[in-house]
């Protein structure tokens, strides 16, 4: 049980600031430098660019080349730059541009931003965000992953993947702040997306907030099914939620928020209710997410608990170009409301 | 008896590098004594024939000074001032370690003396660019003070990733305060690198990079030293990145418990005669400045500090097996 979880975000669109989620992911960064000196951020066309999708807009401007440092194409390099900076008392975000890059340094990533703390008995941490986009965007099979479960499976590293403005900017001070390796998957088809849009979270306050990595939200209150799912998937569970409402399917709506830690507890207080689960996952099917949620709900809950738990994923394929295949592959609101009504038939 | 071994001490004679090459010598020979007893479960490699290179380390390292190390790691801890005790008792796996025996003996972590080691080949080079890079940003380089130095210590083996290039690219695009020291043993575990370099020598490839580079005979004490204080003294007044390439033999296997094939009996023999212990005491008692007896004595000292040593690590317990889901997080979470 986790009765503290956050509410959902306000949907109010009284005084909007009509930011884009990547605008708010760079004021989260730019109000955390300004309060802690040791903020660096490193990686490719983060500086005089401001990040290919802007989440780092004007920072270089604001806070010098030092410290906003664009890199050469050289990702293992620049992510064992980010640990040796940590040992000498910094706090770098480090960007791999998109996390299906990550093949080329995850050496450093899982065997030393993950693992120092623990090697070194206690005594060495890791404060880094690993910042990188996921998800897909048409870009087909190199350049379309989440990848969150591969983290995940590998101890030590934090992993969160916000689905909504108000999100990302609390979720990014919360990751800065955090003195454990945090890696932060902000999805590509959010980034440029305006408050406005958000049927959640988009009152995005300008003043520095936390989001509490490794607490879910109840973005919709529902009866007959428990759908949690997390990052852009939300608003597509969202969407499925609403034309299932019209044939009177009372769908509740769990935002994980982060994979690590994966807030079970709130997902089987769901289904307490509901009785029936379906995980929905924008990363591969097998070995990730799905499966681990459903078992720890089922740990939770107890096997005879549940009436019902489907999944509903990548089915292990790579994301294929062409937007028949992809559409046949990557959930989408239509997918989602037909996976929710097969768990209820 | 003094647990540093000579870093920020200065430079060093031969003498003092004798005995910081005679104690480096009897560090690994204790470690070799947990083998067979199983107290090192896993792997063990030791830098038995390469002690020249760390002690010539020694005399150029300042406290603030980082080193990051790689999976034969011992001699440059000694070299780096690491305390001599916790770092045995990683190695042996005990609570008292300096990583409290989470690490093992080639993930050392020494914060207080910006010592660190990766197992991982190569990569300990793009860890010390990171140092190089905090240190250049430090706000007393805008006043043109000298600046503390990464070293990043690899083998000819790890000159071949792709991280060793990156990193010095970036370190001379910056003109970072970045020493990478190359231990050229000759063998990536048993792949001779003249059967995969395109270039005779390591060291060559500095200028790719707008590097200092240069070759060492590595079992030489006293041109190395000497070699290493130019590489740091030229990465520490900010005119950026060097490349020292030290020549050695590895002694033993790549790991103890490697059959070492790939190597002749001869070429093993021979390599005895680039003992830089005999080279050293050779050229003490040649210049007279020991005797045999006194040399005999320093060796018989050094076997003794680290006999005594070995058995005050033995007294140690091991972690309790209910603490190794302990420090994965700094904010601990539940199962």
């Amino acid at each position: 049980m986790s009765p503290d979880s956050p509410a959902s975000p306000s949907t109010s669109k009284d005084n909007l600031r009509n930011l884009n989620v990547s605008q708010c992911v760079a004021e989260a960064i730019g109000l955390e430098m300004e309060n802690d000196d040791r903020v660096v951020v490193i990686g490719e066309d983060v500086g005089h660019m401001g990040g290919v999708f802007g989440a780092t807009r004007n920072l270089q401007r604001r806070f010098g080349p030092r410290r906003v440092v664009d890199t050469p194409i050289s990702e293992m390099g620049f992510t064992g730059m980010a640990v040796g900076m940590a040992m000498a008392g910094w706090r770098p975000l480090v960007e791999v541009m998109f996390v299906d890059f990550v093949g080329v340094c995850l050496e450093q990533i899982y065997n030393a931003i993950a693992k120092n703390h623990y090697m070194s008995g206690g005594r060495v941490r890791m404060p880094i965000v690993v910042k990188t986009a996921g998800g897909c965007i048409g870009s087909a099979a190199q350049h379309s992953q989440c990848l969150w479960a591969t983290f995940a499976h590998l101890p030590g590293m934090l992993v969160v993947a916000p689905s909504n403005p108000y999100d990302a900017k609390g979720l990014m001070v919360a990751a800065l702040r955090s003195d454990d390796p945090v890696v932060f998957v902000e999805h590509k088809a959010l980034m440029l997306r305006r408050a406005g849009d958000f049927s959640i979270g988009g009152q995005v306050p300008s003043e520095a907030y936390e989001v509490p990595i490794g607490r879910a939200a109840v973005v919709r209150p529902g009866s007959d099914l428990t759908l949690a799912t997390l990052s852009a998937t939300v608003l597509s569970a969202l969407d499925a939620a609403d034309s299932l409402a019209g044939e009177g399917i009372d769908v509740e709506v769990v935002d994980l928020r982060s994979v690590v830690p994966l807030d079970f507890e709130t997902v089987a207080a769901s289904v307490q209710k509901t009785n029936r689960l379906l995980v929905v996952d924008e990363d591969y099917l097998s070995f990730g997410l799905t499966a681990e949620l459903a078992v720890r709900v089922i740990e939770t809950l107890g096997p005879t608990a549940v009436d019902r738990v489907a999944r509903h994923a990548v089915p292990d394929v790579p994301i294929p170009a062409a937007i028949t295949l992809e559409h046949a592959v990557v959930p989408s609101a239509d997918s989602i409301a037909e996976a929710a009504r097969g768990a209820l038939r | 008896m003094a647990d540093l071994a000579g870093a920020a001490a200065g430079p060093i004679s031969l003498l003092a590098g004798f005995v910081l090459m005679a104690r480096m010598r009897q560090f690994e020979a204790v470690c070799l004594e947990g083998v067979p007893t199983r107290e090192i479960h896993g792997e063990l490699h030791v830098g038995v024939g390469q002690e020249a290179i760390a002690a010539g380390m020694a005399g150029a390292l300042q406290r603030r000074d980082a080193v990051v190390s790689t999976h034969r790691c011992h001699l440059h801890g000694i070299a780096k001032g690491v305390p001599l005790y916790p770092m045995l008792a990683e190695v042996f796996e005990r609570e008292s370690g300096l990583c409290r025996g989470r690490g093992g003996h080639m993930h050392l972590f020494d914060a207080e003396n910006n010592f660190s080691t990766t197992g991982i080949v190569g990569s300990s080079v793009a860890v010390a660019l990171g140092y190089a890079y905090a240190f250049a940003i430090e706000p007393s380089n805008e006043h043109g003070q000298s600046s503390a130095v990464a070293v990043g210590v690899t083998g000819d083996g790890g000159a071949n990733i792709g991280a060793f290039h990156e990193s010095m690219n970036m370190a001379g695009a910056w003109r970072l305060p970045l020493v990478v020291l190359v231990e050229n043993n000759q063998y990536a575990i048993s792949v001779p690198i003249e059967a995969v370099s395109a270039t005779e020598t390591i060291a060559e490839r500095a200028s790719a990079y707008g590097a200092w580079g240069r070759r060492v005979d590595g079992t030489d004490f006293e041109a190395m030293a000497v070699a290493f204080a130019e590489a740091v003294d030229h990465a520490r007044s900010h005119r950026g990145p060097a490349l020292l390439e030290a020549t050695c033999h590895r002694f033993r296997g790549h790991f103890e418990g490697d059959a070492d094939h790939y190597r002749t009996k001869a070429q093993k023999e021979a390599m005895q005669a680039h003992d830089p212990l005999l080279l050293a005491r050779s050229r003490l008692i040649e210049r007279g400045e020991a005797t045999t007896e006194e040399l005999d004595r320093i060796e018989a000292d050094a076997t003794r500090e680290m006999q005594t040593l070995l058995e005050r690590v033995r007294a140690d317990p091991l972690p309790q097996p209910s603490e190794a889901s302990r420090f994965v997080f700094v904010e601990e979470m539940g199962p």
